[in-house]
């Protein structure tokens, strides 16, 4: 029953944001289109790697390009559906405005994601899609329809992986009133992910899969699918990482919250 | 319709060393001062009364008024909105209010208005038929028609406030929480915004809370004074009696084109009359305009001194409540 009615609120939302892209037809394009130039030259920094060596500890070009596909469309769905948690800080604490999000009849977390819809994913998700087929189709693996249907539960399960750890983060700014530092260091960490967790020392590799579970965004998503032997079982608890990293944001958030409601602003 | 007992709300502050070695300090160690924001305030509010809370900067009106909200969490006492603790049920509590913040807006930066308001009838599930008649409704008095198709962003302060008005009634809501409403608009949106408020509370029963530093907004909205000054409530009770004491007060500032050589006021003026010097080129003066007129001490200014520039102003809200704090209302 509520999560009806926040589907269609979210929907009725996301109607206000499309009529201002179509105002603003040239600024999205710009948008989309400034994503894809960046991705572009982190794409061409791999493509340069690969021209000196044929493989990176044991992975292919066309498998390093999966994982990275699986990165950019996990991390799209962060950044067109909750890219908004990078402002919680600086336009919602600092200014008060957050205080507007409190006196609304709907649960405030639900309000600040649905009030801003990131253009510029848009653009990162088209690239994402296009690494992804083309690394896909030739990287050898064979494709069934349940391996496509897994394949599209890891990404969205990787989009919350982001999502969860970015909440947890910015909900340090009910504190600190602005925690985007400690936000932009903890995502910085996930560019690690982008890479096989296999070419890094222990530390990081545990740091990656059970602290901040970058790894679940796009290294074990990829290589369960690429070598189900021997990461198979990393596809079946990636949802789980997910579920479980967006139990404890949440929880977290509420403590928050429950902290920015009795010290004020 | 609004109960509040002995509502308190303490704030922390950290305490700061000062210097490097003072900040090294407060990293590991930290000591707090409690400071009372809001201290054992209590007051009772009907249905359908229209109430000035007043107080200067600091006072703890904003935080009354958060606590009432549900923003904010008592330290001490109880607070029942339409009979809902707001801190307790804050979303079912939002849905009986509405509320304009001074210079925040409720509304949708980037989208016209009229998205604005319809992403508030489904946020607050107002009803179509509900919603349609009331911004027809507001728009005779706000005039919001033109406005519709323009998003906030791209708005004067005084049309922004229209819709944020527009936006605070919308839903049909028991209370309405009016934080600085007219505060540096014209005098016509201010007489319309008034006369907005006036008829939404007629017509609607609506319980208005206004805080404001604009006595002619008191004057011409509320029938009921609360006031607090350093979050202890200073008067509670009907506008009548502030405005016998305080009505007929009138103070003239005046600029001297040379340094006075006599601070004392001219004769005729003294018995009637309170001064106040700023330096030797200016002095503000006094008086209750039952007891003598503006024209009789501005023809004796003239006359003992040379004016450069006058002005008269009606009492701030900031000396009628330094003057009742002082004095009482006697």
């Amino acid at each position: 029953m509520t999560v009806w009615r926040y589907a269609r609120l979210y929907l009725e939302f996301v109607k206000q944001v499309l009529k201002v892209w179509l105002e603003y037809r040239v600024d999205f394009f710009i948008g989309a289109l400034s994503t894809i130039v960046i991705q572009f030259a982190s794409l061409l920094f791999v493509t340069v790697v690969f021209e000196h060596i044929q493989q990176l500890n044991g992975w292919s070009f066309y498998q390093i390009l999966f994982i990275y596909g699986i990165a950019a469309t996990g991390r799209s769905i962060h950044l067109i559906f909750f890219d908004n948690l990078w402002t919680l800080g600086w336009q919602y604490i600092r200014t008060g405005n957050f205080d507007r999000l409190l006196i609304r009849p709907i649960n405030p977390l639900f309000h600040l994601i649905a009030d801003r819809i990131q253009q510029d994913g848009v653009g990162q998700l088209a690239i994402g899609l296009v690494v992804l087929i083309v690394a896909a189709t030739h990287d050898g693996t064979v494709w069934t329809p349940a391996s496509l249907l897994l394949l599209i539960l890891l990404i969205l399960s990787s989009g919350v992986i982001f999502s969860a750890v970015n909440l947890f983060f910015a909900t340090l700014s009910f504190w600190m009133v602005d925690s985007l530092p400690v936000m932009f260091a903890t995502f910085s960490l996930s560019d690690f992910a982008r890479y096989p967790l296999t070419i890094y020392n222990k530390g990081i590799r545990v740091l990656l899969t059970w602290i901040i579970p970058y790894g679940f965004t796009a290294f074990y998503p990829a290589a369960s699918i690429l070598e189900p032997a021997k990461f198979g079982l990393m596809a079946l608890i990636t949802p789980l990482v997910a579920a479980i990293c967006s139990v404890l944001a949440y929880l977290f958030w509420n403590v928050g919250l429950r902290a920015y409601t009795s010290t004020g602003n | 319709m609004i109960r509040v007992e002995h509502l308190s709300k303490e704030y922390k502050i950290a305490r700061r060393k000062p210097g490097l070695r003072g900040a090294a300090q407060n990293l590991f160690h930290r000591t707090y001062d409690t400071k009372a924001a809001v201290s054992d305030v209590s007051f009772s509010i009907d249905q359908g009364e229209m109430v000035g809370y007043i107080g200067a900067n600091g006072a703890g009106k904003s935080t009354t008024i958060k606590m009432l909200c549900g923003i904010l969490t008592p330290t001490a006492g109880e607070v029942r909105v339409a009979g809902i603790v707001p801190y307790k049920q804050r979303q079912r509590n939002a849905r009986n209010i509405g509320a304009v913040f001074g210079q925040r807006t409720q509304l949708f930066w980037d989208i016209p208005a009229r998205e604005s308001f319809n992403l508030l009838k489904h946020i607050y599930q107002i009803p179509q038929h509900r919603f349609d008649e009331n911004l027809r409704t507001f728009s005779d008095v706000l005039e919001l028609e033109p406005l519709f198709g323009r998003p906030v962003r791209q708005m004067s302060l005084g049309e922004k406030m229209r819709c944020e008005l527009a936006a605070a009634f919308l839903q049909d809501p028991l209370v309405v929480y009016l934080d600085e409403p007219t505060i540096g608009l014209d005098v016509s949106v201010k007489a319309r915004i008034r006369k907005f408020i006036r008829e939404m509370n007629r017509n609607r029963k609506t319980t208005v809370i206004l805080t404001t530093h604009d006595m002619q907004d008191i004057e011409e909205i509320c029938s009921r004074l609360i006031m607090i000054d350093a979050g202890r409530l200073l008067y509670d009770g009907d506008l009548r009696s502030v405005r016998q004491r305080f009505g007929n007060r009138r103070t003239i500032h005046f600029d001297l084109a040379t340094t006075a050589t006599d601070t004392a006021m001219p004769a005729q003026l003294a018995p009637w009359v309170f001064a106040e010097w700023e330096g030797r080129e200016k002095v503000h003066i006094q008086f209750d305009a039952r007891q003598t007129s503006a024209s009789d001490v501005i023809a004796a200014m003239m006359q003992s001194y040379a004016v450069r520039d006058l002005t008269i102003t009606d009492p701030s809200i900031e000396s009628i409540v330094k003057d009742i704090y002082e004095r009482g209302l006697s």
